[in-house]
């Protein structure tokens, strides 16, 4: 018959297309989160755990320490902001780097390098004559009771990333 | 250090290394022409970072007291006396020396009468705190600021 010849697809086959469409879409839907989540390290982006760049070229650095200017991002329990924060940076004669926290471990004022005339090379934190040397070691018979605390660092393409200050016990 | 529990804290216990208290004096108006109220509230921004600055750097010594406010006027004769009073009660701690930081020419007339000392500076009436220029001169005379404060310790 002339009209069973425009049907060319049979109820059968329609059946079996439609089931195999919807049953690929199903599997489809099952396997692309399995598949993103397989391949999810490789999609991170490149964030170096909680160390933050400080924009600072490591081939900058020389054995005389330098203010170092970087931004963290800090969420308390109200407010999330951005702090800036400063390090102390500088190549040991071994040339390994080291990025010393500025904040005086007395009572936590800024601690300058060498911008006191009576001390030269030092640290000297200007609220209590506190004294540190170059190392960040205190000096004894000043108020500080240890050491200025050294920032966890990291280098990733000649740039100098920092992390957390961690306090230091006295050598 | 700052007027909240954990500073204070810290202040109970470190009372003699802390001598030094800092009190920014803030103009408060709702009556003024608008161009002159936008610049009173870029003003007060200004001297909160000021004031939030020099604690940073001197956090060990210095106690940054809450921002005295009063209605902008000429006549500051009765806020002299009520400062005064402050005054007296941050003098009975082993404070050596009171600051009022602030951009408002008016204190300067009644100075003379003003127990503490008063660090007045001018300011630009009104910017943009985001500018590059703006931060520049801000800093700067933070900077000065400082300095001055570390003179008076000498």
């Amino acid at each position: 018959m002339s009209q069973d010849k425009k049907n060319q697809v049979s109820r059968r086959q329609f059946l079996n297309y439609t089931l195999t469409g919807v049953g690929g879409f199903m599997a489809a839907g099952m396997l692309a989160p399995m598949v993103r989540f397989a391949i999810d390290p490789v999609l991170q982006p490149k964030a170096q755990g909680d160390y933050v760049s400080t924009g600072k070229s490591v081939d900058e650095l020389t054995s005389e320490p330098q203010r170092v200017d970087f931004t963290i991002r800090q969420v308390d329990a109200w407010y999330e902001s951005d702090v800036s924060k400063v390090a102390w940076v500088y190549k040991q004669e071994d040339g390994s780097i080291l990025a010393l926290s500025p904040t005086c471990t007395h009572l936590g004022c800024f601690v300058g390098w060498n911008d006191n005339e009576n001390y030269p090379n030092m640290f000297y934190c200007p609220c209590h004559d506190g004294l540190y040397e170059k190392s960040g070691k205190n000096v004894p018979g000043t108020p500080p009771t240890a050491p200025l605390a050294a920032f966890e660092h990291d280098v990733k393409d000649g740039i100098l990333y920092l992390g957390k200050a961690i306090p230091r016990e006295e050598a | 250090m700052k007027w909240n529990k954990k500073d204070m804290q810290k202040y109970v216990q470190a009372k003699e290394y802390v001598d030094t208290a800092i009190i920014p004096l803030v103009p408060f108006s709702f009556n003024k022409p608008d161009e002159e109220q936008i610049g009173l509230t870029f003003q007060n921004e200004v001297l909160e970072l000021f004031v939030d600055r020099v604690e940073r750097d001197f956090t060990g010594r210095v106690f940054q007291l809450p921002s005295y406010t009063y209605i902008m006027s000429n006549q500051l004769e009765h806020e002299v006396d009520r400062l005064n009073a402050f005054y007296q009660q941050i003098n009975e701690q082993p404070f050596k020396h009171t600051f009022y930081l602030t951009f408002d020419s008016s204190w300067k007339r009644v100075e003379p009468k003003l127990e503490g000392n008063l660090i007045w500076t001018p300011v630009m009436k009104d910017g943009d705190l985001t500018s590059k220029e703006t931060q520049k001169i801000v800093m700067d005379q933070i900077k000065q600021i400082t300095e001055l404060i570390r003179n008076y310790w000498i």
